[in-house]
């Protein structure tokens, strides 16, 4: 009994020399929650999802009903995969990857999901990155040779259907998904492996509706669509004769597309454009007598223009029905349609070159010379305009198209910033950030297109006129609104932005989203999203001219006429004299009725429609990303098999000790 | 890891324990109650220690002599309850087996007594392992950074199942030593349960577990080996009663 009391104290002093302290952080774990929380790490990263269209699908989705679960191996182009796995991805793989899984079918097979990295250095390195096809919307041109290579670049990869999951992960959760591969790989422990789960199960795949019209009709899924907006320099007045002024169209569009549903950034196309003619609005505000221009300036900034050319063609219709969106619009009058492409890229050793691309026509004669006129006029600051060369086969893919297509003989002209073939190697990309754009360019296409539409308007033929050259684009205001439209910091909660809207993302994304709701051009703001919505709020703004009394307002301002500009900023909205309106944007070959989507039958007088695909995304109760460690089959069982002994020897144990116990004591 | 782990972990933690109670109270259902409401005295216990602890939580862990004191202070705390229970428990005792004559019943047997020094090794058992356990049902499996060669729950099974062999033999040790005034059975208990306390702070240190864990076992062993001699030493005296 000594020697064990003995024994104890040894045992105590034994321990008490070990080195107790642990170096290094510990999570401290509180609760059984924060205990699953530690051993399933949610990843955050940007889905691709499923489009269906007339006649098949794109994009991603789980193949089934359940989440994929598969373990994490780093992509080597020459290896092949014994089992599903999830692959992670470098972006210079990508296009050989995916090219391999449309060769490869044994591949394939073995792919259960895509994790793509991405990192901020891997953008200089690539030579350009291009998900989109060579002719983007070829089908839509008013010219014949639809084989020639717009955007060379391109690969197509986005319009194809894959039946697994793909993720683009953030930058931090690059690093630790690198990590985790590399674990994998050493297999220090032979029966654990890390795992993702991939949770993209898309309601079409579920039900079993692989085209648009199936799809709307079993409500799996919903039309792309969205609101764009047009504003009107001057006011236009109902009653006054604003109405016979020839019309002078300026068109940019602001929606982008990418691979990755929710980085669809589109710095160079289309915002560039977008943010020169909001520079231009601002400029021309400030110039005096527009309500003497001989004609009348209208703005509009279309949405959907990635997904079949839905804002431009929903536009025309609405000008053919004479519909409340489009009130005090004529159509006949549209003597000039002004588009503004990419200018982001039109920057070179101090230069900013663009180029016109015309279809040729009397009126864009005209144009053109408007333009060579604000070209000198702004010469001193190295702004050249040329015409696109003749060996193009025509206009770029533009919202011009949709025009040309209704009527031939309308006189438009592209203003890009490449000549031959598109000078953004990131088109249509989730690569296509403020890194790909140069904010001078933009500033000099704004200052150009505004100069160019004053001239236009006012008649005026003297280039060194006073009032030509004080218009000028605000720098700063298109350095603001390259930091509130492109980057993450401050994003959309940026003062400029936040003046006019409230917005839950700060990170943006331009994808053109699904129609919510009944379209109305008096929509609620929730049915709006929120480019449309600042867009909107900017240009009432900047093209309403001064009230005597601002009334406050938090809806509509009918009974004083104008619109309730600010109206989300708490209290603060304000009632402006503005002709500034919501129009739909939604194919032509759609219908709402009785709270269903209808694909109406294709229309010979609507040629554009016949070729739509009719853009629709599958619904989803959730997407989500989560990777854990997983341990081999082989070892539950062994641990099941474990405490099941233990729990028979216990018994035999005891069991046998009574037993002996009682022949001892030959009772109980 | 899945549901065949998640069973496998709950078996090795308590299948001792269920083992000991089919074999006993296949005979006595009455032992049910007794195991109970040891159970559910001695999870008081913990829940009142933890109640006192909260306001000191949570513990900064990269310095182990709080933890020492939190252990040392918990097992002091248990001890005295013990003497308070054995004390209840005679009392109880007296009762019953008065009752028990007058029904012309038989009396509580020593092994009957086991049901509630188990209470005391279960509780410990669920409130330390099982309430850890949901999360081992699902996919995932989880390893500490101090202890990566065994999976986190296996480990806690394991020391949940020393300590359930340690807590189920020392309270029959404990009744046994407060019975007989035998000095060393008493002081035997709670020392016993202290170092077994204190040796799981071993898992602090880097791969400590694997010398924290087999320690651990043998104090388990020790605690066995000392109730079979004393069980032995008793069985031959009251033989050697019986025989003169």
């Amino acid at each position: 009994m000594a020697l064990k009391i003995v024994f104890l104290i040894l045992l105590f002093s034994f321990r008490f020399r070990l080195s107790l302290s642990g170096n290094g952080q510990t999570n401290s774990m509180e609760s059984v929650p924060d205990l699953q929380k530690s051993m399933y790490m949610v990843v955050d990263g940007y889905p691709c999802v499923r489009l269906v269209n007339l006649s098949g699908e794109i994009g991603c989705s789980n193949p089934g009903r359940d989440k994929v679960v598969a373990p994490i191996i780093k992509y080597k182009n020459n290896k092949e995969l014994g089992l599903p796995s999830a692959i992670l991805l470098s972006m210079d793989d990508v296009q050989g990857f995916f090219s391999r899984i449309s060769n490869d079918s044994s591949f394939a097979s073995n792919v259960a999901g895509v994790l793509v990295e991405s990192r901020v250095e891997i953008q200089h390195k690539l030579k350009g990155f291009s998900p989109a096809r060579k002719f983007p919307q070829a089908e839509f041109a008013p010219y014949h040779n639809t084989t020639y290579e717009w955007n060379p670049i391109g690969s197509g990869i986005m319009w194809k259907s894959y039946n697994f999951p793909v993720f683009l992960l953030s930058e931090s959760s690059t690093s630790t998904l690198q990590e985790i591969a590399m674990k994998n790989e050493k297999t220090e422990k032979a029966y654990t492996t890390n795992v993702a789960e991939f949770d993209v199960v898309m309601q079409t795949t579920k039900v079993g509706t692989h085209d648009s019209e199936s799809c709307l009709k079993e409500e799996t899924c919903l039309p792309l669509g969205g609101y764009s907006v047009w504003s009107a320099v001057p006011p236009i007045n109902n009653s006054s004769s604003n109405q016979s002024k020839p019309i002078i169209l300026t068109v940019a569009s602001m929606d982008a597309a990418s691979f990755f549903r929710d980085k669809s950034l589109g710095a160079d196309s289309p915002i560039s454009g977008l943010i020169s003619l909001l520079a231009a609005v601002d400029a021309l505000s400030h110039v005096d007598g527009l309500d003497n221009l001989n004609k009348q300036l209208v703005f509009l900034v279309f949405t959907g223009e990635a997904w079949g050319y839905l804002g431009s063609r929903r536009f025309l219709l609405e000008l053919d029905q004479q519909s409340d969106a489009v009130r005090g619009l004529n159509s006949s009058l549209i003597q000039l349609v002004m588009e503004i492409g990419s200018t982001g890229k039109g920057f070179s050793q101090g230069n900013k070159t663009f180029f016109a691309h015309t279809q040729v026509s009397s009126d864009t004669n005209e144009a053109l010379d408007a333009l060579k006129l604000a070209q000198e006029s702004l010469k001193s600051e190295g702004v050249t305009v040329s015409n696109a060369s003749s060996s193009n086969p025509g206009i770029p893919p533009s919202s011009l198209m949709a025009f040309l297509r209704k009527n031939s003989s309308t006189s438009g002209i592209v203003l890009e910033d490449f000549d031959t073939v598109f000078a953004n190697k990131f088109y249509h990309s989730h690569l296509d950030d403020s890194a790909n754009i140069n904010s001078s360019a933009i500033v000099a296409a704004a200052s150009l297109v505004a100069r160019t539409l004053y001239v236009l308007a006012s008649d005026k033929k003297d280039s060194t006129s006073s009032a030509l050259s004080s218009i000028n684009a605000n720098a700063s205001l298109v350095e603001e609104l390259i930091s509130c439209l492109l980057d993450c910091d401050p994003g959309l909660s940026c003062e400029l932005v936040s003046s006019y809207i409230t917005s839950v993302d700060t990170c943006p994304s331009y994808y053109v989203g699904v129609a919510l709701g009944e379209p109305s051009s008096t929509p609620s703001p929730n049915q709006v999203d929120d480019i449309s919505r600042f867009v909107w709020n900017f240009l009432a703004d900047r093209t309403s001219t001064l009230k005597g009394n601002t009334t406050v307002c938090s809806k509509d301002c009918s009974n004083n006429g104008g619109v309730c500009i600010r109206a989300e900023t708490d209290g603060k909205g304000i009632c402006v004299n503005s002709t500034t309106r919501y129009v739909p944007a939604y194919s032509t070959r759609l219908k709402l009725d009785s709270g269903t989507w209808k694909v109406l039958p294709p229309n010979s007088s609507d040629p554009m429609g016949m070729l739509d695909p009719v853009w629709t995304e599958s619904n989803w109760n959730t997407i989500g990303l989560r990777v854990y460690t997983v341990q081999e089959a082989a070892y539950d069982r062994l641990v099941l098999l474990g405490g099941i002994s233990v729990t028979v020897l216990a018994y035999l144990a005891i069991v046998l000790t009574r037993a002996y116990i009682t022949k001892a004591l030959k009772q109980d | 890891m899945t549901v065949a782990a998640g069973i496998g972990y709950a078996l090795v933690a308590l299948g001792p324990s269920l083992s000991l109670f089919i074999a006993f109270i296949s005979k006595k259902p009455f032992l049910i109650l007794t195991l109970l409401s040891s159970t559910l005295v001695w999870l008081i216990s913990l829940i009142i220690l933890s109640g006192i602890w909260r306001a000191f939580l949570p513990l900064n862990s990269t310095t182990w002599w709080p933890f020492a004191i939190l252990i040392f202070s918990s097992i002091a705390f248990q001890e005295g309850l013990r003497l308070l229970f054995w004390k209840v428990y005679k009392r109880l005792e007296d009762i019953l087996d008065a009752f028990a004559d007058r029904v012309s019943k038989p009396r509580l047997y020593p092994t009957d007594k086991m049901q509630i020094a188990l209470g005391h090794g279960v509780a410990h058992a669920v409130f330390f392992c099982l309430s850890l356990l949901t999360p081992a049902f699902g996919p995932a499996t989880y390893f500490v950074d101090r202890c990566s060669q065994i999976p986190f729950f296996l480990v806690s099974a394991i020391i949940a199942l020393a300590f359930v062999t340690v807590h189920t033999f020392s309270m029959v040790i404990a009744f046994n030593g407060y019975a007989e005034g035998n000095k060393v059975d008493q002081l035997f208990v709670p020392s016993v349960h202290l170092a077994a306390g204190m040796m799981t702070m071993i898992n602090f240190a880097y791969g400590g577990c694997v010398i924290g864990i087999p320690l651990l076992f043998l104090m388990a062993i020790l605690t066995v080996m000392h109730c079979g001699r004393m069980v032995w030493r008793r069985l031959s005296e009251s033989q050697r009663q019986v025989d003169s």
